[in-house]
């Protein structure tokens, strides 16, 4: 298992409470940190260092998430960088639009997953530490139910819906 | 007293042989054998000259023998008497047509010794039937004359050259193409009582076609009442009557067209007698047609400034919106359009349009009520977006802060406290924005110049613009004319995009930049314009710029200011617009139509 220590997270958001609060969590977690206040800023600290995670906002100022993303994977040396996208607009004009294209695969294949702002520190680095394979020693020794409720309820927050209406219907044959 | 011819003395009878000679209209001459002239009455004389002692074919024709077909001649051999027409000179050389009756004269031995002649000149009557015919055979009609089989018995020179020959055909065969005779038979009226007749009569031509006629009959009298012929003379009308078919159904078109336009229309003649008053115009004014119609009633019903023009010798006026009154006296809008209807310089009438406006109006406010409703709509979400923001930054304030503590880092927890309160001050200025922003007041609107609001946002940021090094600039159109609007609020527009062009310079790599604020009027619509040399904006952004809370100027903003621009535009019942080239600069339109324009208090019904 890796540590974090050795794994550098590129946060990349406009505000610049969001930044200070993710980094703090990400810090206190171990992690390396570096930000970017927008898509230009975070290529250009794509160029510094590759990291080995990138925590992406979509809608902002100058670069958005989604250009970003895409000048990402034009670059193969950046291609393969594992990302989360957190966003406030997941349901709404600003940024459905984006989301939905990510989603879908329309835009980028492979499973990709966004947490919705405000964002909870202890899913927040335990979503990133399972992507890096990074063991994390829980403070609280283990998930609450609280904790498991609320994750329940943000995955299904992003979960399509025919999906759910499959689910729904294979567990009422079970009965 | 009876007078029997024995009864009358020989001398008495040989006077009134003499006086009978003389007086009868006749020119009568007697010749013996030899075709030599023993005696001619007066008659005869004053026709041809003394003929004494000279021979007949001299005196009648200038000849020096005896005619070649002389009838004389034949009447001294056969002793029967003849009628015949002769052509002769009369003494003055002219020619002259005569009817001359040959008559034997016996003598006791029963020989005819002497013949009469008696002529009568003709040459008139003859010159008048030649004219006849002529009429008859060129006059521009079919005239036919037909016996009482109601067979032609004589066709003229049109009828045979259309029907071709028709002698012996019954006239319903050639006109119309008919095997029994008419119901409506002229010629058989006037068979009947001899009088003359006149009719419309269907028919076909002798390619098949349906031919209008007028048909007149009368009798053709020879004797008195006795006649065995009526002549018929029939012209085609057909050309006429398809004319007035065409006319008549222009007439139920027109008719048509102005009964069911929604437009009310009102036409006038030159006496100011109303001609005509469609069914909108009922429905408009409350009025009926028939209480109008024929009245010189025309000029109450034409709005005051229609009648003034006019008085100023005016001849059309359109009037975009004006009200006119109904007959319960209730005010309604409408569109107007008016004019004086002139055959060259005669004044022959005038007409008059009106559309009710009452619907539109309905409508536009109807339209307008949404759109306010739409943008409450819209600017509930985004207040709901943007506390979720807010949220994030307390949230992440207050785990920084725990963080800190937790760790003993001085700093962090200051770095926490900071962030909580940045996000505090942030609540308050959004509440305090929100609360300017969801007055929900309707604009005070008075008349004001749209020019001078401007040049005073202008004056209040040339300092701010000169700062930054940025140039400021103003164009106003001179003849703009004042308009209903909030002052105040269209200042506040202005300012706001006026602030944030020159921000947008600041971003811009370029150091030497110009913002232009501008005013001017296009076809009813007040236009203001600010236009930037920034930074410009990403297509992405250029869309969400009228939304709230979206700011590109990190915590400096709250995103309020596009949005209660746009709110305030939109509350004039105008329209903002924003067109944008990253790297080369913005810019943002404003557009207000004047009839959309609200409409001052007091002349605005039922709004709360």
């Amino acid at each position: 298992m890796a540590k974090p220590e050795e794994k550098t997270i590129l946060i990349v958001d406009d505000e610049e409470d969001v930044r200070d609060y993710l980094s703090t969590v990400l810090e206190d977690a171990g992690y390396n940190v570096v930000t970017a206040v927008d898509g230009n800023d975070a290529i250009e600290k794509l160029k510094q260092k590759v990291p080995d995670f990138i925590s992406l906002d979509l809608v902002m100022p100058g670069k958005s998430g989604i250009k970003f993303l895409y000048e990402m994977r034009h670059n193969p040396d950046w291609a393969g960088i594992p990302f989360v996208i957190v966003t406030a607009h997941a349901h709404d004009d600003l940024g459905k639009e984006d989301l939905d294209d990510i989603l879908s695969g329309k835009t980028f294949s492979g499973p990709s997953v966004y947490l919705e702002k405000p964002v909870k520190p202890e899913q927040y680095v335990k979503f990133i530490s399972e992507r890096l394979g990074v063991d994390i020693e829980s403070e609280e020794g283990g998930q609450d139910e609280a904790e498991l409720r609320d994750q329940l309820e943000q995955m299904l927050r992003g979960a399509d819906s025919d999906a759910l209406e499959k689910a729904i219907r294979a567990l009422k044959n079970k009965k | 007293m009876d007078l029997k011819k024995g009864d009358i003395p020989a001398e008495v009878r040989s006077w009134m042989g003499k006086q009978l000679f003389e007086q009868v209209p006749n020119n009568i001459v007697v010749i013996d054998r030899d075709f030599k002239v023993v005696i001619a009455n007066d008659n005869f004389k004053t026709v041809f000259g003394d003929p004494d002692g000279r021979y007949c074919f001299e005196v009648y024709k200038g000849r020096k023998s005896v005619c070649e077909k002389c009838m004389a001649a034949r009447t001294f051999e056969d002793g029967k008497v003849r009628v015949t027409d002769e052509v002769g000179i009369d003494k003055s050389g002219k020619p002259a047509h005569y009817v001359v009756h040959n008559a034997p004269v016996f003598n006791v031995s029963g020989e005819v010794a002497y013949v009469i002649e008696m002529s009568y000149d003709v040459t008139e009557t003859r010159s008048l039937q030649k004219e006849y015919n002529i009429l008859f055979e060129r006059v521009p009609c079919y005239v036919s004359v037909i016996n009482r089989d109601l067979k032609i018995v004589r066709a003229n020179e049109l009828l045979r050259r259309t029907f071709g020959e028709t002698t012996g055909e019954y006239c319903y065969e050639v006109y119309k193409d008919r095997t029994e005779r008419c119901t409506d038979c002229p010629a058989m009226k006037t068979f009947a009582d001899g009088r003359s007749y006149s009719s419309r009569h269907t028919g076909v031509n002798k390619n098949g076609e349906t031919t209008h006629y007028v048909v007149s009959t009368a009798p053709l009298s020879r004797s008195g009442g006795e006649f065995s012929h009526v002549i018929e003379m029939s012209v085609d009308v057909t050309d006429v009557h398809r004319l007035s078919e065409e006319l008549e159904k222009e007439e139920r078109f027109r008719r048509i067209l102005i009964d069911n336009t929604l437009d009310a229309l009102i036409a006038v003649d030159e006496t100011g007698k109303v001609n005509i008053f469609n069914h909108a115009a009922e429905r408009l004014f409350k009025v009926s047609r028939d209480d109008v119609i024929g009245k010189s009633r025309g000029r109450r019903f034409a709005p005051r400034e229609f009648l003034d023009a006019m008085g100023e010798g005016g001849s059309s006026l359109s009037l975009p919106e004006t009200t006119i009154k109904d007959s319960e006296g209730e005010t309604i809008p409408v569109r107007f359009t008016g004019a004086v209807l002139r055959d060259r310089d005669a004044v022959i009438g005038g007409a008059a349009f009106f559309q009710d406006l009452r619907q539109i109006k309905q409508l536009e406010k109807d339209k307008l009520d949404n759109e306010r409703l739409a943008a409450v709509g819209q600017t509930v979400a985004q207040l709901a977006h943007g506390i979720k923001n807010i949220l994030t930054g307390l949230q992440g304030g207050m785990y920084v802060i725990k963080s800190g503590q937790k760790s003993g880092s001085t700093e962090k927890t200051e770095k926490g406290w900071k962030m909580l309160d940045r996000n505090v001050e942030r609540i308050t200025d959004l509440v305090k924005g929100f609360l300017s922003f969801s007055k929900g007041h309707t604009p005070e609107v008075q008349s004001v110049d749209p020019v001078s609001i401007a040049s005073e946002v202008f004056n209040l940021y040339q300092d701010a613009a000169a700062q930054q090094n940025v140039t400021l600039r103003f164009q106003a159109q001179d003849d703009i004319a004042d308009a209903y609007m909030d002052s105040e609020d269209i200042h506040t527009c202005l300012a706001n995009l006026i602030s944030n062009a020159i921000d947008a310079c600041q971003t811009s790599e370029s150091d030497s930049c110009t913002v232009t604020l501008s005013v001017q009027e296009r076809d009813g619509t007040i236009i203001y314009e600010v236009v930037d040399t920034g930074c410009g904006m990403e297509y992405d952004i250029k869309n969400k710029v009228f939304t709230t809370f979206f700011t590109t100027k990190g915590l400096g903003g709250t995103g309020l200011g596009l949005m209660v621009t746009r709110k305030i535009v939109q509350e004039h019942g105008g329209r903002i617009t924003v067109d944008s080239v990253p790297g080369e600069g913005s810019s943002f339109r404003i557009e207000f139509k004047r009839e959309r324009l609200p409409q001052p208090e007091g002349q605005q019904k039922g709004e709360g």
